[in-house]
C-alpha cells in the first residue's frame, strides 16, 4: 500500500532523508522510529505530497506521489502532533468542510459522519466549537478529519505529542482498530513504548537513513524485550 | 469551483465568528467615518463662529479716534498700551494694532493652525477695511466724483463644470481614497488570518493534504479577502453617507459653510454605480491576491502584518497626489498604473467624465495584475520551504 524506493530529500545543502526504502502493507502498522531530526517528518511529508522528493520514488496505493498528488491525497489521511483544526467552527462544520473536498456531501457526508462519530465516540462533541473542546477531543476531530473519507493509508507523525494520558490511550486504541479494518498505517514516533504497543513492523531511522528494519518481535528480541535498547544498540553498531 | 467557494466560506465564517474583528472592521468604520469626515469641519466652524461673535480686547498704540470707534463697532475692545507687538507675543492679547505714518500694523500669532489671534486679526482687518472704504467714499463725494469710478467694470468667474462635477467636489477624491483604505484594511483581516494565521495555528498542513489544486485554495482565500474588503468598503461609505445625513439634519447651516470644502453630495447613475462596483471589485481582487501571497510568505501573523503595513502606505501614497489632478494634465498611461488608475476612474465615474477607453484600460490592466498576483500566491503556496518555514 505504501512503497518507498531509494527516497532522498535534500533541503538546500542538508540531506534530510537518504536512499530510504521500505513498504507498508494493508492491515499493518509500520513504526518509523528515530530521534528528532532523523527524517521521519520529511518522509511522511513526501508521502503526503506536501514536499517533493529529490530522488527516488514513493507510491501510495500504487500512485506516484510526485506525479499524481491529488489522486494520492484521496487515498491517505495525515495526522501530526502539531496539527489543529479551525477553532471557531464546530466539529461538524470542520468535518463537513473537509468532506466536501472528497465529494462527500448530503447523504454521503451524513453516512461518513455517523461512521466516524461512532468509531471515535464523537457524538456528543460534534456541535461544540473546537475552541470549547478539550485537547483530547480536538485531537479526535483532527483524526476524524483525516479518516472521514476512509483512506486505505494513514500517516501518523508524533500524533500523541501534547496529549494527556486518556487522549493518548484513545489514540493508540484507535490506531489498532483502524489497522484491523485492513488499512496501512505508517506510525512515526520517538516514543518507543508506543511502537511496542501498536506496531507490527519497525524501522529505525538515523540521520536520514534506515539503519534497521524488522518485525516488532525480532526488534524486541534484539533489545531483550525493549525497542529502546534495540534502537540504541543498532545506532551504536552503525556508528 | 465548489472547492474555491468552500474555502472562501470557511475563511469568512472564521472571521465573522470573531466579534472583535467584525466590530473593528465593519461596525467601527460606520461609527467613525461621520466623526472623521464631518466632525473636525463642523467643530471648527462652530468655534470660529463663536470666537468671531465674542467681544475681545485688542492692544492699541497711536490709533486715531475714528479707527477706535470702528474697532468697537466690530465687537472689539481697544486697550491703549505702549508696545502692542510685545504684548501679543507674550500672549496677553490675541491681537494688537499700532498706527504710525499712515500705516496700521496688525499684530497676531498667525502661524500654527487656526488660532483666536487669526480670527481677531481678521476682525480688525475687516473693521479697518470698512473704515477705509467709508473714508474713500466721503472724499470722493466731497469732490463730486461718483463712487462707481472705483469700479469701472466687474470680473465674474463662471464654473463650466457640469452639475455632477460641482456636486461631487472634493468628495470625488475623498471617496476613492477612503474606499481604497477600507478595501485594504478589510481585506487584510481575512488575508492574514487565512494565510499566516493558518500557519501559526497549525491548520494549514491539514488543508494542504486535501485533494484540491493549490490554485483553488489560493483563489478561495483571495475571494474571501475580496468579500471582506468590499464589505469593509461598503461599511466605510455607509458611515460617510450617515455622517452627511446627520450633518444635514442637525447642522445644515454649518455644513453649508464648512462642508463646502468637502463638496456637496455625490449623485451617480446606474451605469456609473456598476462601474464603481466593478472597479472596487477588481481593486479588491488585486490587493487580496497580493496580501494572500505576502501572508503565505510570512512565518507568523506578526510578520505578515509587518509586510502589509508598508503595502498599505505604498498603495495610499500615490493617491495623495490625486488631489492635484486638476492642476496637471493626467497622461493616458496612468490608466495602466495599479491602484492609481482605479482611483482616477472612480473619480471620473463620480464626476460623470469617465470615457470607455479609460474604463477598459483600467479594468483590463487591474484584472491582469490581479491574475499575476494570484499566480504569485500559488507559486508561494507551492514552495515547500515557504509553507513549512515556520
Amino acid at each position: 500500500m505504501i512503497e518507498v524506493v531509494g527516497l532522498t530529500k535534500v533541503y538546500r545543502t542538508q540531506k534530510a532523508v537518504q536512499d530510504l526504502s521500505f513498504q507498508v502493507n494493508p492491515g499493518e502498522v509500520y513504526a518509523l522510529l528515530g530521534p528528532n531530526g532523523a527524517g521521519k517528518t520529511t518522509t511522511l511529508r513526501v508521502l503526503a505530497t506536501l514536499v517533493r522528493p529529490t530522488a527516488g520514488t514513493a507510491r501510495v496505493g500504487g500512485l506516484d506521489v510526485g506525479r499524481e498528488p491529488i489522486r494520492v491525497r484521496r487515498k491517505l489521511g495525515l495526522v501530526n502532533g502539531g496539527m489543529r483544526v479551525y477553532d471557531r467552527l464546530t466539529g461538524r462544520e470542520v468535518l463537513e468542510f473537509f468532506a466536501g473536498f472528497y465529494g462527500l456531501k448530503g447523504k454521503a457526508f451524513q453516512e461518513a459522519l455517523d461512521w466516524v462519530a461512532g468509531f471515535l465516540s464523537l457524538e456528543e462533541t460534534l456541535d461544540k466549537r473546537v475552541m470549547e473542546m478539550s485537547t483530547g477531543m480536538r485531537q479526535k476531530i483532527v483524526i476524524a478529519r483525516a479518516i472521514l473519507h476512509r483512506p486505505p493509508v494513514l500517516l501518523l507523525d508524533e500524533a500523541t505529542a501534547g496529549l494527556d494520558i486518556f487522549a493518548r490511550r484513545a489514540l493508540l486504541d484507535f490506531v489498532k482498530a483502524y489497522r484491523d479494518l485492513g488499512n496501512a498505517i505508517l506510525y512515526s514516533t520517538h516514543v518507543m513504548s508506543e511502537a511496542e504497543e501498536v506496531a507490527d513492523r519497525v524501522g529505525f531511522l538515523h540521520r536520514g537513513r534506515l539503519v534497521y528494519e524488522a518485525s516488532k518481535e525480532e526488534a524486541l528480541a534484539l533489545g531483550e524485550g525493549s525497542l529502546e535498547r534495540a534502537f540504541v544498540r543498532t545506532i551504536r553498531e552503525a556508528a | 469551483m465548489d472547492s474555491v467557494l468552500r474555502v472562501s466560506w470557511k475563511e469568512l465564517v472564521q472571521v465573522f465568528r470573531d466579534r472583535k474583528l467584525v466590530f473593528s472592521t465593519l461596525i467601527l468604520p460606520v461609527l467613525l467615518m461621520p466623526v472623521l469626515m464631518f466632525g473636525p469641519t463642523l467643530l471648527l466652524e462652530r468655534v470660529v463662529q463663536k470666537t468671531a461673535e465674542k467681544r475681545q480686547e485688542v492692544a492699541v498704540a497711536g490709533v486715531p479716534e475714528e479707527a477706535l470707534k470702528a474697532l468697537e463697532e466690530a465687537h472689539l475692545v481697544p486697550v491703549p498700551v505702549q508696545d502692542p507687538e510685545a504684548l501679543v507675543r507674550e500672549g496677553r492679547y490675541p491681537a494688537g494694532i499700532a498706527y504710525q505714518d499712515g500705516v496700521y500694523r496688525v499684530y497676531a500669532r498667525l502661524s500654527g493652525g487656526i488660532t483666536e489671534g487669526q480670527v481677531v486679526a481678521g476682525k480688525v482687518q475687516n473693521a479697518l477695511q470698512s473704515l477705509k472704504e467709508r473714508k474713500v467714499a466721503e472724499a470722493l463725494a466731497q469732490r463730486g466724483v461718483p463712487l462707481e469710478v472705483l469700479s469701472p467694470f466687474r470680473v465674474e468667474a463662471v464654473d463650466t463644470a457640469t452639475e455632477r462635477e460641482k456636486a461631487s467636489g472634493l468628495l470625488g477624491f475623498l471617496l476613492p481614497f477612503f474606499l481604497v483604505i477600507f478595501i485594504l484594511s478589510g481585506g487584510q483581516v481575512v488575508a492574514v488570518d487565512a494565510t499566516a494565521g493558518e500557519k501559526e495555528k497549525g491548520t494549514l498542513e491539514a488543508l494542504l493534504t486535501a485533494p484540491v489544486p493549490l490554485f483553488h485554495l489560493a483563489l478561495g482565500k483571495t475571494l474571501a479577502a475580496v468579500a471582506m474588503a468590499l464589505l469593509s468598503g461598503v461599511a466605510g461609505l455607509s458611515g460617510l453617507a450617515l455622517g452627511g445625513a446627520w450633518a444635514r439634519r442637525f447642522a445644515p447651516d454649518l455644513l453649508a459653510q464648512g462642508g463646502a470644502a468637502l463638496g456637496g453630495q455625490v449623485v451617480v447613475d446606474g451605469g456609473s454605480l456598476l462601474g464603481l462596483f466593478l472597479s472596487a471589485f477588481l481593486l479588491a481582487l488585486l490587493m487580496g491576491a497580493v496580501m494572500v501571497a505576502l501572508g503565505l510568505y510570512a512565518r507568523s501573523f506578526k510578520e505578515a502584518q509587518s509586510y502589509l503595513a508598508p503595502l498599505q502606505l505604498l498603495a495610499i501614497l500615490p493617491l495623495l497626489f490625486l488631489q492635484f489632478r486638476g492642476l496637471v494634465e493626467v497622461p493616458s498611461w496612468t490608466s495602466l498604473l495599479p491602484i492609481v488608475n482605479v482611483a482616477l476612474l472612480m473619480d471620473a465615474l463620480f464626476k460623470g467624465t469617465a470615457t470607455p477607453s479609460m474604463a477598459l484600460f483600467t479594468w483590463g490592466s487591474t484584472l491582469l495584475y490581479a491574475l499575476l498576483a494570484l499566480l504569485g500566491a500559488v507559486r508561494v503556496f507551492a514552495r515547500e520551504e515557504v509553507v513549512f518555514r515556520n
